[in-house]
């Protein structure tokens, strides 16, 4: 009764012993037993070469039950939940300090926040920012240019983090590439229309962020 | 029972299609979003795009768009207002209407998508006087 038993759970496990199951197979250890002598061999073993195991591989190559186990695999992968995202329309997880296009904020005034200090253009190690200042009509400090180009850019934050009045950031959309070279090369009213554009974000990047900072 | 021979995803097709009415709707949508799921709608946004959320998929799938029927076939993923970018990229789990950190400024913008190769593409501009002007001599 218990050694039918035992060729049934053989014939699932791995298909083996079809035709003419072998006394080895009863004497195999199970999978989460403990090893007897304290030690499991994990190397391949040599095939063995007497008659019965020969008759088995030339019954498994006959009546391909490897093929018809592949196939069952790639049916099954059919009916499976796909790993990957369907992306315009899901789109993948992000953080809060993603450095994606840059922008330009303003006070909630709408008073522009860039002072021209020209921290930023100093700090950036691949000298892609170009900052022009002169003084406006009521007496403050503005940039008349402030050009980004962004394919000399190595998103490397360090022009947000050097900033004193959080005017240059380096907002979350990353859907900017362009066809041409030159739709890269940023000015001052093109940052700045992008902080209008994303302030909503970036506000709540910010905020989101506000307790590491 | 059911459930663990997967026989609920038969039931779900059919009703996956029944709640986008009918199989035709059903394969145009196929047809422009590459699957058919189904979904809680969570929210619209002022372009008119919808989304919606199922938290039966993985975390990176149970949110996702439908585009407004406008749109058509040129479709974007730039296409989805600020407002929106941070649930849909699973930075927040609040819809912006109850998004406290979200201001609403008077100077603030309406969102365009990435107009690259259209008219209305940016093109780079010196926002300065220029340094040397061009001397023009006067007619004796």
């Amino acid at each position: 009764m218990s050694n039918t038993a035992l060729k049934i759970f053989t014939l699932g496990r791995n298909g083996r012993g079809l035709f003419k199951p072998n006394v080895a197979v009863v004497q195999q250890r199970f999978i989460g037993s403990p090893a007897k002598d304290g030690y499991v061999y994990v190397n391949d073993r040599e095939p063995s070469m007497d008659m019965n195991s020969i008759t088995d591989r030339a019954a498994q190559t006959m009546f391909m039950t490897e093929l018809v186990r592949g196939f069952g695999v790639t049916l099954a992968h059919i009916f499976k939940e796909p790993a990957t995202i369907n992306y315009p329309f899901e789109k993948g997880p992000l953080s809060p300090r993603f450095r994606g296009e840059h922008a330009l904020r303003r006070y909630p005034s709408g008073e522009e926040r860039c002072i021209a200090c020209k921290l930023c253009e100093a700090i950036c190690p691949a000298q892609a920012i170009t900052i022009e200042a002169e003084e406006r009509a009521d007496g403050s400090r503005r940039t008349t240019r402030y050009d980004i180009d962004m394919t000399k850019c190595i998103y490397c934050g360090f022009c947000q983090e050097a900033c004193p009045v959080d005017a240059i950031v380096e907002g979350p959309n990353f859907e900017f590439s362009t066809e041409t070279h030159e739709e890269l090369l940023y000015n001052k009213e093109k940052l700045l229309e992008n902080g209008d554009k994303w302030e909503s974000e970036i506000a709540a990047n910010i905020h989101a962020d506000h307790l590491y900072r | 029972m059911a459930n663990y021979f997967g026989l609920s995803a038969i039931t779900n097709f059919f009703k996956t299609i029944s709640s986008h009415g009918g199989l035709r709707a059903s394969l145009a949508k196929m047809y422009r979003m590459d699957s058919v799921r189904m979904g809680t709608c969570v929210g619209t946004d002022k372009y008119g795009n919808k989304y919606y959320e199922n938290k039966s998929y993985f975390y990176g799938r149970n949110r996702w768009i439908e585009y407004a029927p406008y749109y058509a076939l040129e479709y974007d993923g730039s296409q989805i207002p600020a407002e929106w970018f941070g649930w849909m990229h699973y930075k927040t789990d609040l819809i912006p209407s109850q998004d406290p950190s979200r201001p609403q400024y008077k100077w603030m913008t309406d969102h365009t998508e990435n107009l690259t190769g259209t008219p209305g593409q940016y093109m780079p501009y010196s926002t300065t006087r220029p340094k040397i002007e061009a001397w023009s001599p006067t007619k004796a």
